[in-house]
């Protein structure tokens, strides 16, 4: 295990290959590509929560002139979709569920023209009861937001009830029994609002179809789900759809999944013309599913009087919005935040996914994991408090360590979560030294590790520059800039030596995409093989040349060299070469899925596949909080941050992650809830009113990785990292802000007005939490 | 519809628009240099920054034909040929771009702020780019790239 400290002014320069593009203006995001011909799509959104469509006309619409096209559900297939439960259609159908549902879509010559005609389009409706809180959605007597939930296709191990969309629960011994024993028991309630991933560039679509092919260019961070989508609703095979992405202006997990690709590719073929979709920053906020989850928790622990957790109980309330997008999997993942990585030797966590008439949930950044964690270690703060201990005293008691069992009976190898605390609390410095209003806060989280499958391409051409062609996405993260490194490094050859072409499924292999913090697990894993096989290839041919076995090869520098004779030598331009007139340097992999652990004396039911966590990701952040207290403002002015993410191959790109992610986890702390009205709608689907932090709320960050080589995980040891820093800010913020203000805020985002509240509550109170 | 002459990056385009378009907008279209962002069209995210006889605006709420025969910078006029400027090259090499989309507007309100205030402090620097969000670096990179880049030009002006 090594630490890791690498201040900004120290980082190596790795110029991002993408970089000068995006600094000159000349790179071509979607919404800058015209094609000859193009019309300009808009959508009519149903603009109300829960309704039955009674009449829907588009004839007028139709017939304005400008309008090439109007279509609706009887235009496309007839085909329910999405993952695990297929619960929805492209246009609506006889029911609306939410205010962004999507009535009809209109091409025209000009955006304008388009927006008139979606306006004009008639739509009656019959108004039903909206389903907005999610405790009351779970009552036997509510309304249901799927009426025929029973009747939809499902897949996997998923138990569902009413607007109960998917339930899971894991269980370990027996809690209420160990809890019966336990010297002290705290309950707490939190509750979070729903926010959003809010990239900086709102989404953009340019669909054009040649023959029965249609090629679309799309501002996706996952061009393979996207493609998969479009042939399940539209019902073509995956070989007459092919998928481009420009560059990405960010996703967040916004731009994950398949949103509206199939929508434009329908417009296209109605319109016989290329069509075009720039979304609106209100649309950005409104329409996607994928929107990051309210919730509610409420948990409960037993502890002794020494500090040691006995026994946890925890019921949670996830917001799914009105369809199924990718949040299946949500409740489990969502327990095991609740859960913590802590040794708890009995569990009980049930978990709920409730439909309701809101926006879709979906993968946004860590989905679960901020929220759950801003409850747990909030929590886990009172516990320590009920006990007398300090809030680092008892985690260093609890957490889990090298070979010590999980929360669900998992045994973990070599981590470094206690490495993890201790760094960042001995970087955040002396509680003593703190100002008036300020305070530090702790918390600890930790994210697993997906692995899937994924290929890789990879060529030498003659003159010996390299080629790997990957399905990977570069949405920002610099992750896809770290495949050039790793291919570079195993054929011993500079990155800038390596061109990549990751944006475009006719071209390369499957991936996930930037999806889950995979880029590097996954893609990685398969670039290293690829190009693994080239370098065999080479060191074969230069074992010919040096009279020399090709195990004895080494590639380096750019030249083939025999080990320990660097002086016999040939350069690799040579060999490639020599390659290009006779066998090609040509190398393709799929990488392995590495095995996920196996529960070990412990239940889940519901099971989603997340029930044990391969090679989980651990860190701890430290927040220097300041509070004005006649405001409620609270300002956070530093963040010590260490994590445990395994090898650190690229660290400028690591760096920029956990900055990006804690930036993000500010946000969710303090400013970042969308609002719903009692008409289920948002009421603050703007970015004057949801506040992202700006350059003048930044605080001083620093990153410390505790880096160890992780087995069975990415390449060289490594674990994904673009999730990981966005699960324990908000509730180290959350700790720091119950000290200055002697009182739990129990809603995220701790805003301004909830702090002050819990002030004056505290100061009516005249004491401490 | 009316013709009006934009002048871009020392370049006169004549454009025929209807006088209600915005300057983002025409600059992306009619002109054709897309380095300008539109990520609100509100005035709430700043990607769409350009100067206006050396002044940033949010050029996504500005009138196109208000800006007729004055001289408009967007981020495709900051180089010097092929040669970055400073700004440009010290992002990058600060890991201050990570998706990009608010890279042009950040550089064209840096650059305005280090032509009126050649050695700002990073206060200073903070208030100077407080109309434009990044959504993924967490800010501090950037700083850093127009802290370098102050230094670089009052070293070598
Ligand atoms: S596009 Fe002009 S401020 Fe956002
Ligand atoms: S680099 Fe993505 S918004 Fe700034």
């Amino acid at each position: 295990m090594t630490v890791t400290e690498v201040t900004a002014e120290e980082l190596p320069p790795f110029v991002r290959a993408d970089g000068p593009d995006k600094v000159t203006g000349s790179g071509r995001y979607t919404a800058d590509l015209t094609l000859t011909g193009m019309l300009h799509a808009a959508f009519r959104y149903a603009d109300v929560s829960h309704a039955r469509i009674t009449k829907l006309d588009v004839s007028a619409a139709r017939e304005m002139p400008g309008v090439l096209a109007v279509i609706t559900d009887a235009d496309v297939p007839d085909v329910h979709y999405t993952p695990v439960i297929a619960d929805r259609t492209l246009f609506a159908r006889d029911v609306v569920r939410f205010e962004g549902e999507i009535l009809a879509a209109v091409a025209a010559t000009t955006p304008e023209i388009a927006r008139a005609a979606a306006a004009a389009i008639v739509f009656e409706f019959e108004p039903l009861p909206v389903v907005s809180d999610l405790e009351a959605a779970m009552a036997d007597s509510a309304p249901l937001v799927h009426e025929n939930w029973d009747g939809y296709e499902i897949s996997g191990d998923t138990i569902r009830d009413r607007n109960v969309a998917t339930f899971s629960a894991l269980t370990k011994g027996d809690a209420a029994a160990a809890m019966a024993s336990a010297d002290v028991v705290v309950s707490s309630r939190y509750v979070a609002d729903a926010s959003h991933a809010a990239p900086i560039e709102p989404r953009a679509i340019v669909a054009q179809w040649e023959g029965n092919k249609v090629t679309i260019w799309t501002s996706t961070q996952v061009p393979y789900d996207a493609r998969d989508g479009v042939c399940e609703t539209l019902q073509l095979p995956s070989n007459q759809v092919r998928i481009i992405v420009p560059h990405l202006g960010g996703g967040f997990g916004g731009k994950c999944g398949f949103h509206f690709e199939a929508h434009i590719a329908a417009l296209a073929k109605a319109a016989k013309r290329p069509v075009k979709l720039v979304f609106s920053r209100y649309e950005e906020f409104m329409a996607p599913d994928r929107r990051r989850e309210g919730m509610i928790v409420d948990i409960t622990t037993g502890v002794t009087t020494d500090g040691t957790i006995v026994a946890r109980e925890a019921w949670l309330a996830i917001d799914n919005g009105a369809y199924m997008a990718d949040a299946a999997f949500f409740p489990q993942l969502a327990a095991m935040h609740v859960a913590g990585p802590y040794k708890i030797p009995a569990l009980q966590i049930d978990a709920n996914l409730v439909y309701t008439n809101h926006q879709p949930s979906g993968s946004v950044r860590a989905p679960t994991a901020p929220q759950g964690c801003w409850a747990v270690e909030s929590h886990t703060d009172e516990l320590a408090a009920a006990v007398g201990m300090t809030p680092v005293d008892f985690r260093r008691k609890n957490l889990v360590a090298t070979g010590d069992e999980g929360p669900v009976g998992q045994t973990y190898d070599e981590i470094g979560l206690l490495e993890c605390l201790e760094l960042a609390v001995t970087s955040a410095g002396d509680e003593s030294a703190l100002g008036e209003n300020e305070a530090l806060g702790v918390a600890v989280g930790w994210w697993p590790s997906f692995a899937v499958p994924a290929g890789a391409y990879a060529k030498m051409q003659g003159d010996g520059s390299v080629q790997v062609i990957t399905g990977a996405q570069e949405c920002g993260t610099g992750a896809v800039m770290t495949l050039r490194q790793i291919a570079a490094d195993e054929l011993g050859i500079e990155p800038t030596s390596v061109e990549l072409v990751y944006q475009d499924t006719a071209a390369a292999p499957q991936g996930p995409g930037a999806t889950g913090s995979q880029t590097l697990l996954n893609h990685g894993r398969a670039v290293e093989r690829a190009a693994r096989e080239i370098a065999q290839q080479l060191k074969e041919l230069a074992a010919d040349r040096l009279e020399a076995a090709p195990a004895d090869i080494v590639l380096s520098g750019g030249v083939a060299a025999v080990t320990g004779t660097p002086a016999v030598s040939i350069p690799l331009s040579e060999l490639a070469a020599e390659a290009a007139g006779g066998d090609l340097l040509l190398g393709s992999a799929s990488a392995p899925v590495p095995e996920y652990p196996t529960l070990q004396g412990s239940q889940c039911v519901g099971d989603q596949g997340v029930a044990s966590w391969l090679a989980p990701q651990f860190s701890c952040h430290v927040a220097k909080v300041r509070i004005d207290p006649d405001t409620g403002v609270a300002r956070v002015l530093e963040v010590h941050a260490a994590h445990d993410n395994g090898t650190i191959i690229n660290p400028i790109g690591a760096h920029g992650q956990v900055e990006g992610g804690i930036l993000m986890g500010i946000g969710q702390a303090l400013t970042e809830g969308t609002q719903y009205g009692e008409d289920g709608k948002q009421r603050n689907a703007a970015m004057l009113e949801y506040k992202l932090q700006t350059i003048a709320d930044a605080p001083a960050i620093t990153t410390q990785f505790v880096e160890i080589f992780t087995p069975d995980a990415g390449p060289r040891g490594s674990k994904g990292l673009a999730e990981a820093p966005n699960v324990a800010t908000a509730a180290a913020v959350s700790n720091a802000i119950a000290k200055v203000a002697g009182q739990r805020v129990r809603q995220l985002p701790m805003t301004a007005e909830r702090v002050w509240t819990a002030m004056q509550s505290s100061s009516d109170e005249g004491g401490a939490a | 519809m009316s013709l009006v002459n934009l002048r871009v990056n020392g370049v006169t385009y004549p454009v025929d628009i209807e006088m209600g378009r915005n300057l983002s907008g025409v600059l992306r279209s009619e002109v054709g240099l897309t380095g300008t962002k539109e990520g609100c069209d509100d005035c709430e995210c700043g990607a769409c920054m350009v100067l206006l006889d050396g002044q940033p605006i949010n050029s996504c709420s500005y009138l196109a034909a208000q800006a007729a025969d004055r001289e408009i910078t967007t981020v495709e006029g900051l180089a010097n040929g092929d040669e970055m400027h400073p700004l440009q090259r010290n992002i990058l090499a600060a890991g201050g771009v990570q998706c990009g989309f608010c890279t042009p507007g950040m550089l064209m309100s840096a650059d305005a702020l280090l032509d009126r205030n050649p050695d700002p402090s990073d206060e200073e620097i903070k208030i100077g780019l407080s109309g434009n969000l990044c959504r993924c670096t967490g800010y501090a990179r950037i700083i850093q790239a127009v802290r370098a880049t102050a230094v670089e030009l009052n070293v070598s002006p």
